[in-house]
């Protein structure tokens, strides 16, 4: 029989890290159907049969946020659990005041149904560091509950913890249930409690905020503050170009010579034209695209861990709330830029739901990674590969920041314009955010982070990639097999489309590839991938880019594609996500018209503008 | 220091400060320190709770560690965790009448 350990903490005490250590990394997230907390359970790599389940963090038992009472639901259902053993209450020792008052809550639930609780009293090592300590055996008297040192970061006590788990107990220890525990105490008595034991046993001084202090007062200076926001937004847009073109080029090498190796192991010729054109050329040209989204995901990750995304947020705050939004709002904004569905879902941490609603219709705007291969194909098609200061500018990068600024600066006219017709429909609630403090990134669990977010976009999007491109190319290749892409099906499909996308200098080849991608928009790749596979007799795979440059596309189709792809709302999986955390179908639908006509429009103009000016 | 003010202001010290509208969290500028006193009635009852289960509690020392400029959210330490609160909430928080 498999039995389990609950772990549990308020936000920011090291929960992530503890919870790495003991499974050795064996962490599976489950995001549970329709409800808005991850849930993640993984087996100790040193206890038999022992799974360890991790509960979001919370500052209290007592939610006011709809996110937290998920949570805290999440977790009273888990107490109920025949097989839970036992529940490990993480703690943050150097900040005591504010890990006590839930563990008291959570030793008072635990005492309701039985369940023996074990309180891990992290960041010893800091603590000893700054030559400090707090009398764990008081605290553990006080609490009625045994209070072990443990250092997620060092590993430090965690083999003592795993004994208690097996059942060793420490010599002199009470037995579990206590009779004169907190079972029947109430919260406003708890709360009491809570700050009176941190007043007696919390480290005393500012010695620990110190570091953290004097690097805030450089962060959040007026001025270098201001820049050093603006270097780390930039440094992270070049490095989505710049650091991960190598690995882009060996993707690319790579299925060029697996194409060249398999393709004449084919026996028939449509086998052959089959495995070049969609497979090779359909599917290939999106994987090309997966080294940018592991950079993109370990970027944003390292600013999360570091600490310095809070300090994003609070410098973000005032210049968002004129649109209407909060500082909250900028991490699953930043999310939205790696994917809408993750922003989506972290929106769900903005207490206010008149915020949160403006920051939905924020997210799809945000320059997500499925735009990525779009944007990077047309950037790479009609802006010149020059660089300047050795390399640390380039105009490709500078493009790429422009039309990831469009985006942004969309989702905020749209928030701004909506929060002003929409006078007071949702209640509101003010901004108060914990400023962590700055920490080196755990780089293993990072790494693996962005290789798990890469797995998904491989196995959830190729699916659909595969399938598109798999039907667009059977439509382009038959009945003639494929001799004249325009007498296909395909092609006889797109003159229908064709008139819709003429105004905009496009002809029905990226008609059909726009129809496509409303499905995702990387299958815009995919599709184009396909086609011009056909109609070119190489048996070689040839990048994309280059059959986009011999075709006949003018700058201004280009541009105009560009600011069409930035706005339009076109993801199936984001529209249902949203569905789901609104409640409704309507506002996605409002969203899909609304952005998709926006998109159009903006589109139409930019490409009579650039005709006009000679482009 | 800050704890003499506080001891100073039971003592019923009169100082020109008391007879101003009682100062709040807000005004606190870069480096100054203040006792809260409690909140203010127009701040909801489920916020009140959740700021004393952060630590902010009336009696409890706070000190305004950076303000930023351009009215954005200012950074508050309480005992050894720091908060960062926009003056929607902080403007509610009221202290006891006179430090510096």
């Amino acid at each position: 029989m498999t039995r389990k350990v609950i772990l549990i903490g308020s936000p920011n005490c090291g929960k992530s890290l503890l919870f790495n250590r003991l499974t050795g990394l064996s962490q599976k997230v489950a995001n549970f159907p329709g409800i808005t907390v991850e849930v993640a359970s993984g087996r100790f790599s040193d206890l038999e049969d022992t799974t360890l389940v991790d509960y979001p963090g919370t500052y209290s038992l007592q939610p006011i946020s709809g996110e937290e009472q998920v949570a805290v639901e999440q977790f009273q259902q888990g107490l109920e659990d025949p097989d839970v053993s036992h529940v490990l209450c993480l703690i943050d020792v150097t900040r005591l005041e504010k890990s006590l008052y839930f563990t008291l809550q959570v030793i008072r639930e635990c005492e309701r149904r039985g369940k023996p609780v074990f309180v891990l009293a992290n960041m010893m090592d800091i603590l000893a560091g700054h030559g400090l300590e707090v009398d764990l055996d008081g605290l553990s008297r006080e609490l009625s509950a045994p209070v072990l040192p443990i250092s997620a970061r060092t590993g430090k006590g965690v083999p003592e913890l795993l004994c208690r788990l097996r059942g060793e107990a420490a010599a002199g220890e009470d037995p579990w249930p206590h009779d004169d525990g907190v079972a029947h105490t109430p919260d406003v008595i708890l709360r009491g409690n809570a700050h009176q034991l941190a007043r007696k046993y919390g480290p005393r001084g500012d010695l620990l905020v110190r570091t953290q202090t004097r690097l805030d007062a450089f962060f959040l200076h007026t001025a270098f503050g201001g820049l050093a926001f603006f270097a780390i937004m930039y440094l992270l847009f070049q490095s989505i170009f710049t650091w991960a073109a190598p690995a882009m080029d060996a993707v690319e090498a790579g299925l060029g010579w697996l194409a060249g190796l398999v393709v004449p192991l084919v026996p028939w010729q449509l086998g052959k034209d089959f495995t070049a054109d969609a497979v090779f050329s359909g599917l290939g040209a999106f994987l090309v695209f997966v080294p940018q989204i592991f950079v993109l995901t370990f970027v944003i990750g390292m600013l999360e861990d570091s600490g310095y995304m809070a300090r994003a947020a609070l410098i973000c705050h005032k210049p968002l709330r004129v649109f209407g939004l909060t500082g909250k709002s900028f991490i699953p904004m930043l999310s939205g830029v790696a994917c809408a569905i993750p922003g989506i879902y972290a929106a769900r941490s903005i207490d206010s739901p008149r915020k949160r609603l403006l920051t939905y219709l924020a997210i799809p705007l945000m320059p997500c990674s499925a735009r990525l291969p779009v944007y990077t194909l047309l950037i790479a098609a009609f802006i010149p590969n020059t660089t300047a200061l050795g390399g640390l500018v380039g105009l490709q990068g500078l493009a790429m920041f422009a039309v990831y600024f469009f985006g942004m600066f969309c989702g905020l006219l749209v928030t701004g314009l909506v929060s002003r017709s929409r006078k007071d429909h949702f209640t509101d609630l003010p901004f108060v955010l914990e400023m962590p403090p700055y920490r080196l990134p755990a780089w293993v669990p990072l790494l693996r982070k962005a290789w798990q977010r890469c797995k998904h976009f491989i196995t959830k999007a190729g699916g659909i990639i595969l399938t598109v491109t798999v039907a667009v190319w059977f439509l382009g290749y038959f009945p003639n097999g494929g001799a004249d892409l325009g007498s296909s099906w395909l092609g006889q499909l797109g003159r229908f489309v064709g008139p819709l996308f003429e105004p905009l200098g496009l002809d029905w080849r990226y008609g059909v590839a726009i129809m496509t991608s409303f499905l995702a928009r990387e299958v815009f790749v995919g599709t184009l991938g396909a086609m011009f596979g056909i109609e070119s007799a190489e048996e070689n795979m040839v990048p994309l880019v280059n059959y986009i440059q011999a075709s006949d596309l003018g700058l201004a189709s280009g541009l105009a594609l560009l600011v069409f792809f930035a706005i339009a709302l076109m993801c199936v999986s984001t529209m249902a996500i949203l569905s789901r955390e609104a409640g409704s179908w309507r506002l996605p639908l409002q969203m899909f018209a609304a952005y998709g006509l926006a998109g159009y429009l903006g589109a139409l103009g930019v490409y009579q503008l650039v005709t006009l000016l000679g482009g | 220091m800050e704890a003499s003010m506080a001891a100073g202001n039971k003592a019923g010290m009169t100082t020109a400060a008391d007879s101003r509208a009682p100062r709040s969290l807000w005004s606190l500028r870069r480096g100054e320190g203040g006792v809260i006193a409690g909140y203010d009635d127009s701040l909801a009852e489920h916020y009140r709770v959740r700021l004393m289960e952060m630590g902010f509690h009336p009696g409890e020392t706070v000190t305004c560690l950076q303000a930023p400029a351009f009215g954005s959210p200012k950074v508050f330490r309480v005992s050894n965790t720091v908060f960062s609160l926009d003056d929607e909430v902080a403007s509610h928080i009221k202290l006891e009448s006179h430090d510096t």
